[in-house]
C-alpha cells in the first residue's frame, strides 16, 4: 500500500530522471548506434581502448582501495569530542572539495613536481608524480572528503555506541570492537562510499589528463577527450561518443549488481548516536592522531594549495615567491564586471541546483527499497560517470532546438550530473534510519509531511547539509558543461574567466579557485555552523 | 521551498534576457569561435561600433568544445552559427567538407597562400621553441633534443601541434623521445611547465612563450631554423545562415585591414602583411605544413605517433 505522497514522490523522480538521465543517453545511444555502429568493433579491439579501459579500471579500484580506508579511519578518528582541534580537522580534511580538480591537479605538479616547493624548499622533489602512481594519490585525495562525508554522516545516524560499550565491558580490544562491532555496522555507508568513489574515478578526466599524459597514462575520459579534440571530423566525435557509451555500459555492470547487494540491508532499529557517545579514545590516540592527521593535511591539501595560493598572488610561473614579485594582478584579471554578472548567475544556479537536488536525492533515498527506486539509483550513476562534455552534448542533441543558450539547460546537466552526489550521502543515512519515531508520529496523529518534517529532517540534517554543499560547490566551479551549453547572457563565472585567460595561465585560474573558495567560505562556515548545532541540538 | 523560488527566479532572468533582446532592433548574428576573448571581444565592439543595427553573439570555446558543439547543432535541427572563426585549417576543411560553411569569401589583399574559395586565413599561431632561462636555446629544430628534458603539445589535443607532427613527421618525436621528451597536453602546458622548470625546453606557441616571457617568467622563446611552424586560422560564413548581410559584413571586417591591424593589436598574429603584429624577430623564417595532404594522412599519422608516446 503506498501513500500519496509516495506516489507524488516516484511519479517526481521518474519525470526527472526521464528529462536529465534517459533523454540524453539514449540521444547518445540513438548517436552512437546509427553513426557509428559500423565501426563498434574496431574501436572495441584497438588497442589504445583496451589499454585505456585496463587502466581505467586499474585507478578505479587503486583509488577506491586507498581513498576509502584513509576517509573511514579520518571519520572514526574524528567522532572523538576530546580530540584537539576536533572542528578545525573535520573543516581542513574538507578543503580539497573547494578546489576545481583541474587545478588541484596543477597545484601538486608544482608542490612536488622537479623544480616545484619542496625542491625549492627542502631540495625533494617526488618524480612519480607525473604518471599513474601520481594520479591515483591526488585522486583519492580528492575522494577522501567524500568518504569521510558519507562514513561520518552513517557514524552519526546509525552507528552504535551502546554496542560498542558493551564490547569493550566485556574485555573486548579496540581493534575487536572495530573489525567485530563498528565497521560492519558502517557497511552500508563504506560500500556506498566505496561505489561512488569507483564510478567518480572512472569519469574523473582532469586529473588524468593533467598528470598521467606526460608518462603516457590514458584512460577512456581522456580518449575522449583526445576524440572530441578532432570532433570536427565526424568519425572523431561519433567515436568520441561511442567511448561514452561503452563507459556507461562499464558503469552499469558495476553499479547494477553492487546496488542490489546494498539493497540487501540489515533491518534492525539503530539508536542515533551523539558526540557524547563517544570519546573513549585514549590518551596517547588524542596526541598520536593530530600529528597524524596534521602530516597527512600538510601533504595532500597544504602543500599543493600553498602552491596554488602562491600562484594566485605571483605575477608569473617559475620566478621566486618574493616580496618584489607579488601582484593582485591575476585577481583584477578575475574581478571584472562581467565576472561579476557572471557570479551572481553561478550562485544562483548552484542553490537552484544544491536544493532540487536536495528533494530528488532525497526522493531516490527515500525508494531505494523499491525497484523503482533502486533502477533511478542505478540511473543516475550512469550521468555521474559520464564525461561532462559528452553529458552536455547528449543535452544539446536533446534539448538544444528549445533550450539552447539558456541557463535552464545548464540547469539540467547540473542536476544530472550531480544526481547521484546528492542521492548516496542522504542513502547512507536514511537506510537504517530508525522507522520507531516515524511510526510512532504516526500513530499519534501527524500526517506524513508532518511525521517526515519533525521527525526524519532532523535525524537527515548532517547527510542533508552535507549532499546540499556537495552539490552547490561543485556546481559553483563546474566548467566542461557549462562552457558547451553557454550562450550570450548565460555565461558562467568559470567560463568568464577560462575564456578571458585559456586554461593554459594558472596564475588566473588559481585566482579564481581562491575566490571561488572566499565566495564559498561564508556560506559554508554557516552551514557548518548549522550543522554543528543540529549535532549539538 | 528555496529551490522552487530559486527556480522561479531563473525562469524570470531568462524572461527578463528575452525582453531585452525583443526591444532592441539590432539583428544579431552568431559567431562561434576558438580566438581567445582578449582578441575576439575587441574585434566585436570595434565591428558593432561600426555597424549600428548589427549584435554580435559570441560562444567562445576550445576546439574540442567548438567541435562538439557544432556536432551537437548538426543533429538538432543545424548549425546555429552564422560565422566560424577556427584556429586550424584542418577544422575548417572538416566543416568544408561536411557542407556546414564556405562557398563565400570576401575581397581582401590577405596572401592566397592561406586562403580557398571557402574560407581566409585571418590569423596565425607560430610553434616555436621556448627554453628555461640558462639552458641553451635550440637554434635549429634538430637542437631541440639536446636541450635537456624536453616537453612537447599533444597532436590529438591541440590542433597547432598536429601541425607541427605533420610537418616534422614522427621520426623527429621519436629521435625527441628516445631523449628522454615528455608529451603534455596543450602548448599552455609546455610553456608553464618550462616557466616551473619541470622541463628544460619545448614546442610551444608564440603567443603563449612571449606572454610567460612578459610576465616575467624565466623563459627564452627561439624561431628555431628552417622556421617556427605556421598554423592559421581561417573564419567562414555558415552555409545555412539567415542573416548572410551582416555575416558577411563580419567576415570582410576580420580580412579588412582595419580588422587585421586589430587582431595584430590584440595580441594575435594577423595575416594581412605589412600589419603590425606581436613580438616577431626580424626575418624570421617561418614553414608550412601540407595542410591538404595533412588531412588526409591524420589518422596515420596519430596512429605512427601514439606508437611513440604511448597512449
Amino acid at each position: 500500500m503506498r501513500s500519496g505522497l509516495a506516489r507524488s514522490a516516484l511519479a517526481l523522480l521518474l519525470a526527472c530522471v526521464t528529462a536529465v538521465v534517459v533523454v540524453p543517453m539514449l540521444v547518445l545511444l540513438r548517436t552512437s548506434w546509427i553513426e557509428g555502429r559500423g565501426r563498434l568493433a574496431e574501436v572495441i579491439t584497438d588497442p589504445d581502448f583496451r589499454s585505456a579501459v585496463a587502466n581505467s579500471f586499474g585507478l578505479s579500484a587503486a583509488v577506491t582501495g586507498l581513498a576509502v580506508p584513509v576517509g573511514v579511519a579520518i571519520a572514526l578518528a574524528l567522532r572523538d569530542p576530546r580530540l584537539p582541534g576536533r572542528n578545525f580537522w573535520r573543516a581542513a580534511v574538507l578543503l580539497p572539495v573547494l578546489v576545481p580538480d583541474f587545478v588541484l591537479a596543477y597545484s601538486w605538479l608544482r608542490a612536488y613536481a622537479r623544480a616545484g616547493l619542496t625542491s625549492e624548499a627542502f631540495g625533494f622533489a617526488w618524480p612519480q608524480v607525473q604518471g599513474p602512481v601520481g594520479v591515483t594519490v591526488i585522486v583519492a585525495s580528492q575522494a577522501v572528503p567524500l568518504v569521510y562525508l558519507i562514513t561520518a554522516v552513517g557514524l552519526s545516524t546509525r552507528a552504535e555506541p551502546t554496542t560498542e560499550r558493551a564490547a569493550r565491558a566485556s574485555g573486548a580490544r579496540p581493534l575487536t570492537v572495530l573489525t567485530t562491532v563498528t565497521l560492519p555496522l558502517l557497511g552500508p555507508a563504506i560500500a556506498t562510499a566505496a561505489v561512488l568513489i569507483f564510478v567518480l574515478t572512472l569519469g574523473t578526466f582532469a586529473v588524468p589528463q593533467v598528470i598521467g599524459s606526460p608518462a603516457g597514462f590514458r584512460t577512456i575520459t581522456t580518449l575522449i577527450y583526445a576524440d572530441l579534440a578532432l570532433g570536427s571530423d565526424p568519425q572523431s566525435f561519433v567515436e568520441a561518443i561511442t567511448l561514452a557509451v561503452l563507459l556507461v555500459v562499464i558503469t552499469v555492470i558495476v553499479v547494477a549488481p553492487a546496488d542490489r547487494l546494498l539493497g540487501e540491508r540489515l533491518s534492525l532499529s539503530r539508536t542515533p548516536a551523539r558526540d557524547s557517545d563517544w570519546g573513549t579514545g585514549s590518551h596517547a590516540t588524542r596526541i598520536v592522531v593530530p600529528i597524524v592527521l596534521a602530516l597527512y593535511l600538510i601533504f595532500t591539501c597544504g602543500l599543493p594549495l600553498l602552491a596554488l595560493v602562491s600562484a594566485a598572488f605571483t605575477r608569473a610561473v617559475g620566478i621566486p615567491l618574493s616580496p618584489e614579485n607579488w601582484t593582485l594582478d591575476n585577481f583584477l584579471a578575475v574581478l571584472t564586471p562581467r565576472t561579476g554578472q557572471a557570479l551572481g548567475r553561478s550562485l544562483l544556479l548552484a542553490v537552484a541546483a544544491g536544493s532540487i537536488l536536495l528533494v530528488l536525492g532525497g526522493c531516490t533515498a527515500a525508494l531505494s527499497r523499491t525497484r523503482s527506486g533502486r533502477a533511478v539509483s542505478v540511473l543516475v550513476a550512469l550521468t555521474l560517470v559520464l564525461p561532462g562534455s559528452v553529458l552536455a552534448i547528449g543535452l544539446l542533441i536533446g534539448y538544444g532546438r528549445w533550450l539552447a543558450d539558456t541557463v535552464l539547460i545548464i540547469l539540467l546537466a547540473y542536476l544530472a550530473k550531480l544526481w547521484a552526489l546528492a542521492h548516496r550521502p542522504i542513502s547512507a543515512a536514511v537506510d537504517r534510519l530508525a522507522p520507531a519515531g516515524l511510526q510512532a508520529a504516526r500513530a499519534s496523529g501527524a500526517d506524513l509531511p508532518t511525521a517526515l518534517a519533525t521527525v526524519v529532517v532532523p535525524l537527515l540534517r548532517p547527510a542533508l547539509i552535507a549532499a546540499w554543499g556537495l552539490c552547490f560547490l561543485t556546481a559553483l566551479h563546474e566548467v566542461t558543461m557549462s562552457s558547451l551549453l553557454y550562450g550570450p547572457g548565460t555565461e558562467t563565472l568559470a567560463v568568464v574567466v577560462l575564456n578571458s585567460a585559456d586554461l593554459g595561465r594558472i596564475g588566473v585560474t588559481a585566482a579564481l579557485s581562491v575566490l571561488v573558495t572566499v565566495v564559498v567560505v561564508v556560506p559554508g562556515g554557516a552551514l557548518w555552523m548549522l550543522g554543528r548545532r543540529s549535532r549539538h541540538g | 521551498m528555496v529551490w522552487l523560488t530559486a527556480l522561479l527566479q531563473l525562469w524570470l532572468l531568462g524572461a527578463c534576457g528575452s525582453q531585452i533582446a525583443a526591444t532592441t532592433t539590432a539583428t544579431p548574428i552568431t559567431l562561434y569561435t576558438c580566438v581567445n576573448d582578449t582578441t575576439i571581444q575587441p574585434v566585436i565592439q570595434k565591428f558593432e561600433a561600426g555597424h549600428a543595427g548589427v549584435k554580435v553573439d559570441l560562444f567562445r570555446a576550445p576546439t574540442g568544445q567548438l567541435n562538439a558543439r557544432v556536432a551537437s547543432d548538426v543533429r538538432s535541427g543545424g548549425l546555429k552559427a552564422d560565422v566560424i572563426w577556427a584556429c586550424d585549417p584542418l577544422t575548417m576543411q572538416d566543416y568544408v567538407a561536411q557542407g556546414l560553411v564556405g562557398g563565400w569569401t570576401p575581397q581582401t589583399d590577405i596572401p592566397a597562400t592561406v586562403c580557398t574559395p571557402d574560407y581566409v586565413g585571418v590569423a596565425v599561431l607560430y610553434m616555436v621553441a621556448v627554453t628555461r632561462t640558462g639552458h641553451q636555446a635550440p637554434a635549429t629544430w634538430t637542437d631541440l633534443s639536446r636541450a635537456g628534458k624536453v616537453a612537447v603539445p599533444d597532436p590529438n589535443v591541440a590542433a597547432s601541434a598536429l601541425g607541427a607532427l605533420g610537418y616534422f613527421g614522427p621520426d623527429f618525436y621519436a629521435n625527441l623521445k628516445a631523449k628522454g621528451a615528455a608529451q603534455v597536453s596543450t602548448p599552455d602546458d609546455v610553456t608553464t611547465g618550462v616557466a616551473q622548470g619541470i622541463y628544460d625546453a619545448g614546442m610551444t606557441i608564440a603567443n603563449s612563450a612571449y606572454a610567460a616571457q612578459k610576465s616575467g617568467s624565466p623563459v627564452t622563446v627561439s624561431w628555431p631554423k628552417p622556421g617556427a611552424v605556421a598554423i592559421y586560422g581561417p573564419i567562414a560564413l555558415s552555409k545555412t545562415t539567415k542573416n548572410s548581410g551582416p555575416a558577411q559584413d563580419f567576415v570582410s571586417f576580420v580580412a579588412s585591414r582595419d580588422g587585421q591591424a586589430l587582431v595584430g593589436s590584440s595580441g594575435s598574429y594577423p595575416t594581412l602583411p605589412g600589419v603590425a603584429s606581436p613580438t616577431k624577430p626580424e626575418d624570421t623564417p617561418t614553414v608550412n605544413p601540407d595542410w591538404k595532404a595533412l588531412a588526409n594522412q591524420k589518422a596515420t599519422l596519430l596512429r605512427d605517433y601514439a606508437k611513440i608516446f604511448g597512449g
